[in-house]
């Protein structure tokens, strides 16, 4: 436990001059390594570094960050905002709602929270402004709202987890469905407290025939998300391979149905989903490093017999678990934060009897409140950037929200069947 | 760099770098471009029941690929996973002096890496892909030399700017590229 311990202080005070994360993981695990072994180990730094590299099921990722620049490029972010708001316009604070269900829709198609709020957030929170919304509770309401994304399949956080903790992703986004549209349901709730309290409008009348047009515009932006994840849930595709075939029916939508593919968006997206694939991947490499001297160390299994001599129970383990989660997602990047510590904790996680799906779950949801709390809480930094607000001013309207996702992550992780129940369902 | 810094010979460097950057970017866009069509083949032929045996050995060397040269993009655009917070708070001599070192440690790690991917080359060049036996790990592995040396190239520019920097730049803060995987 003091070997982890010092390795963890020499990666936080890297991490803190600002080294990048995946650099300081490196370092320390080099000059482990070399303390322990010599010189004769630097080969393996070089190998370890390029297998970290080449996993299989992480194709997805990039795969469906393009899948989801390429729809974003054919304008399917009006069409579902056109949808959303013929659904849920009448009720009062119609703008909220519509924010909220737009997300749930997007959510099918992009795996991120941050893509999630940047396509939608530029174009709802000046509307939401532009009726009267105070402008840090439009923020807010797009903040929390686009934190559905990590929770309804796909989702990138989801596909991390399961390399890491060697479990199915397939099962994963299956017990984020229901979570999902809970959460969607909660904060719908909170925006309507919101929107009696502060007297905001309606948006239009409902109307069958408005949902019906809207409908149709907006079917091919449902149907091949709905295509796609039926495949991989069918079994008829892995999720890498429903990945690409996202990719070439978003090309598909975009170029033969829509017409609208806007090409200089498109390379600009499609450069940025290369750049965030790499930054993660890279962590992935450097963190195999850490992990081989970890595990030469034993030091999960030390972790595991320590907790365990403290506490054997799993709903008190779950509790603990909870709580270091809630922090790192304060302090660290959903995507480091499941790199560096899922696969120290899944010994624990296992001796303890909980079902790794189960888990997951409750790590992805606790790294999307993450996303909401300062310091680092990159979604809650581009809505309140888009909304010309202070972080602290929206978070002030902010924490209401994340009060509802806090009730979804509880009940998640206390009443399992919430997210595993359509896995028992159709897996087991 | 702010304005004021420069010096006359500028303008050449400025170009080069946007020259280095755009030859980054393109490389980045092929290797995605490449990875989305290679999967899709792959897809269409196991479903066709002539699954390609090679499909999935290259579909992973082509993602260590997309990593490495993509990291190097990143260090271009200083996209990498960090942590600013508690640095961009120093004054700006101490916030100066504490991304010199941070920048040197980033350009020994990947100096290191690159020399031993050198080092091991003509132990990998007996070695070849399982599925595709005429192509030796030594090419596939050229990625971690080939991407330390344009990794090295991205950070040594930004640790010229750092060391040739008089104030602080403008314009810092926000939301990494990185950001978006969230």
């Amino acid at each position: 436990m003091a070997m982890m311990l010092l390795l963890f202080v020499a990666v936080l005070a890297l991490v803190l001059c600002n080294v990048p994360i995946a650099v300081s993981l490196g370092i320390v695990a080099v000059v482990a390594m070399l303390t322990t072994h010599g010189l004769a180990i630097l080969p393996n730094v070089a190998l370890v570094t390029y297998n970290g590299a080449t996993n299989f099921p992480l194709l997805a990722i990039p795969l469906f960050i393009l899948a989801g620049a390429i729809m974003n490029a054919s304008g399917i972010s009006a069409r579902l905002i056109g949808f959303a708001s013929s659904l849920f316009g009448w009720i009062r604070g119609g703008l909220a709602h519509v924010s909220i269900g737009s997300s749930m829709f997007f959510a099918e198609i992009s795996g991120s929270a941050v893509a999630d709020v940047a396509a939608l957030g530029s174009i709802l929170i000046p509307g939401m402004k532009a009726r009267g919304y105070p402008a840090p509770l439009a923020a807010a309401i797009m903040s929390s709202a686009a934190t559905l994304a990590v929770i309804i399949p796909p989702s990138i956080p989801m596909i991390l987890y399961a390399v890491m903790a060697e479990t199915s992703v397939v099962q994963l986004f299956v017990a984020g469905i229901v979570p999902g549209i809970l959460g969607a349901m909660g904060l719908m709730g909170v925006a309507y407290w919101f929107a009696r309290r502060y007297d905001l409008p309606r948006e239009e009348a409902f109307s069958i025939a408005r949902v019906r047009t809207a409908g149709r515009e907006a079917l091919w932006a449902f149907l091949l998300p709905i295509i796609i994840l039926g495949g991989i849930f069918g079994g008829i595709v892995t999720a890498t391979e429903g990945a690409a075939l996202a990719v070439i029916a978003a090309l598909f939508v975009g170029l033969v149905i829509y017409r609208t593919l806007d090409v200089a968006e498109l390379r600009k997206a499609t450069l940025e989903g290369g750049v965030q694939t790499a930054v993660v991947m890279l962590l992935v490499a450097t963190s195999a490093l850490l992990g081989t001297y970890l595990t030469e160390v034993q030091a999960p299994q030390q972790l595991a017999k320590s907790v365990a001599a403290f506490t054997q129970n799993k709903w008190a383990v779950l509790a603990l678990l909870n709580l270091l989660f809630l922090l790192l997602g304060m302090f660290l990047h959903s995507a480091a934060a499941i790199i560096l510590v899922v696969p120290v904790v899944m010994p624990l996680v296992k001796a303890a009897g909980i079902d790794p799906v189960h888990f997951g779950l409750v790590v992805t949801i606790n790294l999307g409140i993450g996303q909401q709390t300062p310091p680092v809480a990159s979604v809650l930094m581009v809505a309140s950037s888009i909304a010309k607000a202070s972080i602290w001013e929206v978070s002030r309207f902010n924490v209401w929200f994340v009060g509802v996702l806090i009730a979804v992550l509880l009940l998640v992780t206390y009443v399992p069947v919430t997210g595993l129940g359509l896995v028992e369902l159709f897996y087991r | 760099m702010t304005a004021g810094n420069e010096s006359p010979g500028a303008p050449a460097v400025h170009k080069w770098r946007a020259a280095y950057g755009r030859a980054l970017e393109w490389l980045v866009i092929g290797l995605i471009v490449a990875l989305a069509v290679e999967v899709t083949i792959g897809v269409a032929f196991r479903t066709l029941g002539r699954a390609l045996t090679w499909y999935d050995e290259i579909a992973s060397v082509m993602l260590a690929w997309l990593t490495f040269y993509g990291s190097a993009l990143a260090s271009f655009k200083r996209a990498h996973i960090g942590c600013p917070e508690i640095v961009d708070k120093l004054p700006w001599r101490a916030r100066r002096a504490v991304s010199i070192v941070a920048q040197l440690l980033v350009i020994a790690f990947f100096v290191l890496l690159g020399g031993v991917g050198v080092w091991i080359t003509p132990v990998l060049a007996t070695d070849a892909l399982v599925s595709l036996p005429s192509i030796p790990m030594s090419v596939v592995q050229s990625v971690i030399p080939i991407s330390s040396a344009l990794i090295v190239i991205a950070e040594g520019m930004h640790l010229a700017d750092l060391v040739g920097a008089k104030a602080p730049p403008a314009g810092t803060g926000g939301v990494a590229l990185a950001d978006g995987l969230h």
